[in-house]
């Protein structure tokens, strides 16, 4: 399949980028011929002297020979342990962000289909559209002035925090976890349950829905089974698809409510021009992204039997 | 004469939308006595569909019905949702137009005719539903009908997914069996095939037939009665034989000439002039007279009533009388 | 040389015809069809969202272009004597934590938003509507070409990768503009692409061929029509994205740089006193929503005007109908006793009435 050239080619053209856009000596030029030491080893350790285009063949070579990914400047640990502590950080915030929106993005849809026009469905348009309309970071923010700031000022209550990290143990990490969870899935939820709700209306007008209801099926049995089932076809692939979104709203996410995370790790590594964390952050997040892709066409295949190659 | 499986009596149809109410079907009523073939006639648009889908309950939200359809001594139309649905597929089941997209592509067939029956028997273990299934289908003439069962809508033919549909509709021997234009999206070869089908599985389950077409080929080959039906009223109705040899209505007779002979020899076309009306504001008089060469004055005045001729032959015409012998009409 | 004296037949046909066409103009059932523009142009009009859309950015323009000059105060200008300051008289949204005036800078940030929104736009509609012809209409290595391109684009999620090029272009308004164009323009692409693909196999583009029609006769007549329709969607779509994501990068420090305000910076200033005076964060952001929700709805207007089957369905399923409907079976039942021999429904009957009313003799023949 193409998808793994494509995807060595878009490493090369990652590794590139991030090489022209990020100076890890830009510090040093002012101070020059001062620290010709610094400015010298960083050229070294990063093989600043070589021809951009060739310096991916020798990062990636360092890399399969074992060399490891390199070292974080920014946060002063290898970058694989850098890496393992925030990616796992972002999954707590992620997974539950993503069966959040999956749940509730079913749910809306099928609710939204079935009482098309009615004052819940009317009201729901309107909040998509308000939430197509605003950025990730103005919704966190809104969460947390009324959820951590106000409630606290209201009730006296804190019940979530406004993020950090808190604890180890499993209710303070819910209650660490809520806020940024909800803010990351809530506008993708407008997205999918838009879609999968025109999906279902697209679906409940299908002839076999008659036909289902002709030969005696309860109207559950004829939603939940035979509707739902092909209309959930597209939204899957949605879903997936929308993993690479759960990614980038990470890193906004992250910020606001200081998360210790890979987003923020990211932000941080982008800003001190660390480099080889930079390389493995993007990367990284590249690779899952095609792999996800590669899961929603597999998965298509799975749901629609029509696609199932013989 | 035996008790009728099902009466209609004055059913009207009307479509709400948001530029008036659409009127789509006009005071039906007809009988049909268990096993027997009622054909119901007409050009798109007259309400042959909307006739049976709301029979069924069938239509879509924005229907004003009215009337009475007693089968079997219950009233359709007034009984609660879970009554409904247990006579739906039971007692009495639907074949569609358009097999492909009248099935869902997600299920195989096999299960689809399975959820049938255990729809309406909880008793049925999956086995022996498969089993009955499988059966069904060696029933109405799909080749391999075990490999079959597993397969998907997709990959069958035109034909066989409209046997398998008969297979899923007589699945639990209904009384009355509705098929809506089931050969219209058929090639012609085909068709007559399906059309065997219903026969040999109508003689198995003993049901009647409600058959609507707008092939008029088709009703000479397989009713026992025939109701022609135009701009949603019921224009003539009447035995096989009287609806194409003493047919007393001016519509149904020029359905009838414009029929391409096939086997004589070269004549001119004689199709139906003009157009059918609308159905959102419908005028005063008959909805036939504009294209009715034997139209007078008193047909734009005033609607004309379905008559009885004799027996069971009904017309709708203001000149029933004036109406001469028809030439034999061969087929 | 022979005149044609008036025919008072002929004169009084031509008075029925005219008669006729008033009446069935008067209910929209004129024969003669209306230009695709003029019925596009009047379903726009329809849609209150699209209208209420239009005014709102009108209002925002003026708020954001002319009001600053009733403003004394320059975007830049400090007064720390005054800083901190709620909405007074002089500072009509106050002043930020060094006493620069709020209103100035916010309408500065919806200024740089509004023209990033427009610039990032149009190059990525030129760029992807450019791509997207060449990859479905030439096809093959083209479209092969085009579709890994844009997977190669897509391969990274969309705030890491804009961020490190906007790390070092977005100082200028034109360099975060293209970096936002050169994402974008994967969107217009495909949405090009999907609508020359399906029209291109359509039976009258081979008509057009069959009857000698050359290519770019083709392209022009038949496939730049529909794609225009396609991609008027998009691009007002497009544009709230731009905006969206611009204002994602300002907040995260990455956009425009101080002492310029982008309506992101000024969120991501008023941060730190999020405790103590939390309309001043969520206000910037306000008018981000704003600005995307008048363009999203102008974009709906849009669609509705240019592709108007997706409303048929709406017709059966309306509430306005559902109630036609109950109110109509609550008549028949009503004066059903009343029902003579010949009169039909009631539904019929007054139907009959209106029409009478209007004295139309010719019955039937309307289409």
């Amino acid at each position: 399949m193409i998808a793994i050239p494509l995807l060595m080619l878009a490493m090369y053209l990652v590794h590139i980028g991030v090489s022209t856009t990020v100076d890890p000596r830009a510090d040093f030029y002012l101070c020059l011929p001062r620290c010709q030491d610094g400015f010298d080893a960083i050229t070294e350790q990063y093989d600043l002297d070589t021809n951009v285009f060739l310096r991916p063949f020798s990062y990636f070579g360092g890399l399969f020979s074992g060399e490891g990914l390199g070292q974080s400047t920014s946060v002063g640990d290898p970058v694989s342990e850098v890496m393992r502590t925030r990616a796992w950080n972002t999954a707590m915030v992620a997974v539950p962000a993503f069966l959040i929106g999956v749940v509730l993005s079913l749910l809306l849809s099928v609710y939204s289909a079935r009482r098309q026009y009615s004052i819940g469905d009317y009201t729901f348009t309107g909040l998509s559209f308000l939430g197509f309309a605003m950025p990730s970071f103005v919704l966190a923010l809104i969460l947390q002035v009324v959820f951590a700031v106000k409630f606290e000022q209201w009730t006296g209550l804190k019940p979530f925090n406004t993020g950090r990290k808190t604890g180890e143990n499993f209710l303070q990490l819910a209650r660490d976890v809520t806020l940024p969870a909800v803010s990351l899935a809530i506008l993708g939820i407008a997205a999918d349950s838009r879609f999968g709700r025109s999906s279902m209306l697209e679906t409940l007008n299908q002839d076999y829905i008659r036909t289902a209801r002709a030969k005696g099926l309860s109207e559950r049995t004829v939603v939940w089974k035979h509707a739902l089932r092909n209309a959930l076809i597209p939204l899957v692939t949605l879903w997936a698809l929308g993993f690479s979104v759960l990614l980038s709203g990470a890193v906004v996410t992250e910020s606001i409510f200081s998360w210790p995370g890979l987003g923020q790790v990211f932000l941080r590594a982008l800003g001190d021009a660390d480099l080889d964390l930079l390389m493995a952050i993007v990367m990284f997040t590249g690779v899952l992204t095609v792999m996800f892709n590669l899961v929603a066409d597999v998965l298509y295949g799975v749901l629609d039997p029509r696609i199932r190659l013989s | 004469m035996t008790t009728p499986l099902l009466t209609v009596d004055n059913l009207n149809v009307g479509f709400a939308t948001k530029a008036g109410i659409v009127q789509a079907a006009t005071e039906i009523s007809f009988q049909i006595t268990p096993g027997e073939v009622l054909a119901v006639v007409g050009e798109s648009g007259s309400g042959k569909s909307v006739t049976a889908l709301a029979l069924m309950r069938l239509h879509p939200g924005n229907t004003v019905i009215t009337g009475d359809v007693m089968f079997e001594g219950r009233d359709l139309l007034k009984m609660g949702d879970a009554e409904m649905r247990s006579v739906r597929g039971r007692e009495i089941a639907m074949i569609f137009q358009d097999p492909m997209t009248a099935m869902n592509p997600v299920f195989s067939v096999g299960d689809q005719i399975v959820e049938t029956i255990r729809v309406h028997d909880r008793t049925v273990s999956k086995s022996e539903a498969w089993t009955r299934s499988v059966d069904l289908l060696e029933m109405v003439g799909v080749p391999e009908p075990k490999r079959r069962a597993a397969q998907y809508p997709h990959e069958y033919s035109g034909g066989m997914r409209q046997r398998a549909m008969i297979a899923m509709a007589i699945a639990n021997e209904p009384k009355l069996l509705i098929a809506d234009e089931p050969t219209t999206a058929l090639d012609v070869t085909v068709q007559a095939q399906v059309m065997e089908v219903l026969q040999k599985v109508r003689e198995e389950t003993g049901s009647a037939m409600m058959l609507i077409t707008h092939d008029l080929g088709l009703v000479a080959g397989s009713a026992d009665r025939v109701q022609v039906m135009y701009a949603s009223r019921l224009m003539e109705t009447a035995t096989v034989d009287e609806i194409f040899y003493e047919s007393k209505n001016p519509y149904t007779r020029a359905l009838l000439e414009s029929i391409p002979d096939v086997d004589g020899t070269k004549t001119e076309l004689h199709p139906i002039p003009g157009n059918p009306p609308s159905l959102l504001n419908t005028p005063v008089g008959c909805a036939f007279r504009p294209r009715c060469s034997m139209a007078v004055e008193e047909c734009a005045k005033s609607t004309p009533v379905l008559t009885n001729i004799r027996g069971q032959h009904s017309s709708r015409c203001h000149r029933v009388d004036d109406l001469a012998p028809l030439e034999a009409w061969s087929s | 040389m022979t005149t044609l004296d008036p025919d008072p037949d002929v004169d009084e046909a031509l008075d029925d015809a005219a008669a006729a066409r008033a009446l069935s103009d008067a209910e929209g059932l004129s024969d003669k069809p209306k230009s695709f523009g003029r019925l596009a142009w009047e379903r726009f009009l329809g849609h209150r969202l699209a209208l209420v859309g239009a005014i709102g950015l009108l209002v925002l323009v003026a708020l954001f272009w002319i009001a600053p000059m009733f403003s004394e105060f320059e975007f830049d200008e400090r007064d720390v004597r005054n800083r901190r300051l709620g909405p007074t008289a002089e500072h009509w949204f106050g002043t930020d934590e060094i006493g620069r005036d709020l209103f100035v800078r916010t309408a500065q940030g919806g200024r740089y938003s509004m023209r990033i929104g427009l610039i990032a736009a149009l190059v990525a509609t030129t760029f992807g509507t450019l791509m997207g012809t060449l990859a479905g209409f030439f096809g093959k290595a083209w479209d092969v070409l085009v579709n890994n391109l844009v997977n190669l684009i897509l391969t990274v999620p969309a705030i890491i990768v804009l961020s490190v090029f906007a790390n070092k272009f977005g100082a200028s308004a034109l360099g975060l503009a293209l970096v936002l164009a050169a994402l974008l323009w994967t969107r217009i692409a495909r949405v090009v692409r999907g609508v020359i693909l399906s029209i291109k196999e359509q039976e009258y583009v081979m008509a057009a061929r069959a009857a000698g029609a050359s290519n770019s006769r083709i392209m022009f007549r038949h496939l730049l029509p529909n794609v225009v329709g396609a991609i008027a969607v998009e691009i007002t779509l497009l544009v709230g994205s731009v905006i969206v994501l611009e204002s994602t990068l300002s907040f995260l420090g990455l956009g425009v740089k101080p002492p310029n305000a982008s309506l992101g910076t000024l969120v991501a200033d008023a941060k730190g006193d999020i405790d103590s005076d939390p309309l001043r964060v969520l206000t910037p952001g306000i008018f981000i929503v704003l600005i995307v929700l008048c363009v999203n709805f102008l974009g709906d207007g849009l669609r509705d005007a240019l592709d108007p089957r997706a409303k048929v369905a709406d017709n059966q399923n309306s509430k306005k109908a559902k109630r036609a409907a109950k109110k109509a079976a609550k008549e028949l039942q009503r004066t059903a006793p009343t029902m003579g021999v010949g009169d039909t429904t009631v539904v019929g009957a007054h139907a009959r009435n209106i029409v009478s009313d209007r004295n139309d003799e010719e019955s039937g023949g309307r289409p």
